[in-house]
């Protein structure tokens, strides 16, 4: 745990360093193993978290996905009321000059999303598990969680997929 | 050990944007569920502006109705970035690729399509340079000679970029291009002392850049014709 904070702070540091000098390569990739995980989420392999308190879940990107993305400039989201299933996009983010859809861990009922977002987007960057989220849905099917990802799997899943290339 | 990568290539010749966005979809899905490999459209469009998912109209400066009189079609999308203008003797890539299989976000995809640019340019002599931050693109000092606008759904990419071989610089002269006010388009004509080669030998190198960059060794190469009709037919 404390190596994961000293970890994570380390990487807040590099990447105020790196998001001012865009192109400074090796900042990229120490900050990308460092990545923050958290405990107590539930993580899709699309890289979206999802925080199950009760009768609602939160649900937002990862500090990988917000990583790998860049800049976040603008964040598309859904009408609270609307749908979203499993698997399925509810959303998008632009950062330099690539949309990418942003999927739904979960089936359920959006009854609330962060309007904060349109003025802010990049909070999605700088706080992607706090300030950042996007949407807040009402469960349909709770027993879905169990086919997401823990931190420790998820953790796993991104260290494979950076290593990959 | 290295992975063999595949990349299939098809050249397309000019394509009505339509046309080849519903293509685009197509393979997009296609590419989703396996039934194709990583593939790469190489093209051009009529003259075409096109806006990208924030739908920053107001950087068009003509009435639309207007855009007929200059011989122009105007299309909204899906990708990001801001407004540009596609046309003859602009050579046009769309990767429909995995990043996930290639273990790349978009900022290092989007980096990478700078760089298929900046090489080419330098087969020319042209010292072309990424954006700044906010400014993605392809530069010769402050003037742009190449565009980038992505869409990623799924992990699989779609639209691309667009590198000014010779266009007709005047169509940009209606628009903010990309939204950044004040700077100019260029073009390889423009920057280069060298002769130009027939714009096809263009476009291969183009492809070969592309190729080279995101690391694929294996190019299975198919021309235009049938199956761009099978496939918007379908």
């Amino acid at each position: 745990m404390a190596l994961r904070v000293w970890a994570s702070s380390t990487a807040n540091a590099l990447r105020i360093s790196s998001a001012s000098k865009a192109r400074l390569s090796p900042a990229f990739s120490l900050s990308r193993c460092f990545s923050t995980v958290l405990d107590g989420l539930k993580y899709a392999s699309s890289h979206e978290w999802v925080k199950h308190e009760g009768a609602v879940a939160t649900i937002g990107i990862t500090d990988h996905a917000q990583d790998h993305l860049g800049e976040v400039v603008f964040v598309e989201l859904p009408e609270p009321g609307g749908k979203v299933s499993q698997g399925g996009s509810f959303g998008a983010v632009e950062s330099v000059k690539a949309t990418s859809d942003v999927n739904s861990p979960i089936s359920g009922e959006v009854v609330e999303v962060n309007s904060k977002l349109t003025g802010s987007p990049g909070l999605i960057n700088s706080s992607p598990y706090e300030e950042g989220w996007m949407i807040k849905v009402k469960p349909s099917s709770p027993s879905e969680l169990e086919s997401l990802l823990g931190p420790k799997e998820y953790t796993k899943f991104c260290e494979e997929e950076d290593a990959a290339h | 050990m290295k992975v063999l990568r595949s990349l299939e290539v098809w050249k397309m010749g000019s394509i009505n944007y339509l046309n080849a966005l519903k293509l685009q979809e197509k393979l997009v899905s296609d590419r989703k569920t396996h039934k194709i490999p990583d593939t790469l459209l190489s093209l051009q469009h009529p003259p075409t502006y096109t806006l990208g998912k924030r739908r920053t109209d107001h950087n068009l400066l003509i009435p639309e109705p207007d855009l007929q009189k200059i011989g122009a079609e105007l299309h909204y999308t899906q990708r990001g970035g801001d407004i540009t203008f596609h046309g003859p003797h602009q050579a046009i890539l769309y990767p429909i690729i995995s990043l996930r299989d290639v273990g790349l976000g978009a900022r290092n995809y989007v980096e990478k399509l700078e760089l298929t640019m900046i090489e080419l340019a330098s087969l020319y002599g042209v010292r072309a340079r990424a954006g700044q931050t906010g400014e993605t693109g392809v530069w010769v000092g402050e003037r742009k000679i190449g565009a980038i606008g992505v869409r990623i759904s799924y992990g699989i990419t779609s639209h691309g970029l667009a590198f000014n071989i010779d266009p007709d610089l005047n169509y940009f002269k209606h628009i903010v291009p990309c939204g950044i006010a004040n700077k100019e388009v260029t073009s390889l004509r423009k920057e280069t002392d060298s002769v130009l080669p027939a714009e096809e030998v263009i476009h291969e190198q183009l492809i070969s850049c592309f190729a080279r960059v995101l690391g694929y060794s294996n190019l299975i190469w198919k021309e235009n014709g049938s199956i761009l009709s099978d496939s918007v037919e379908n």
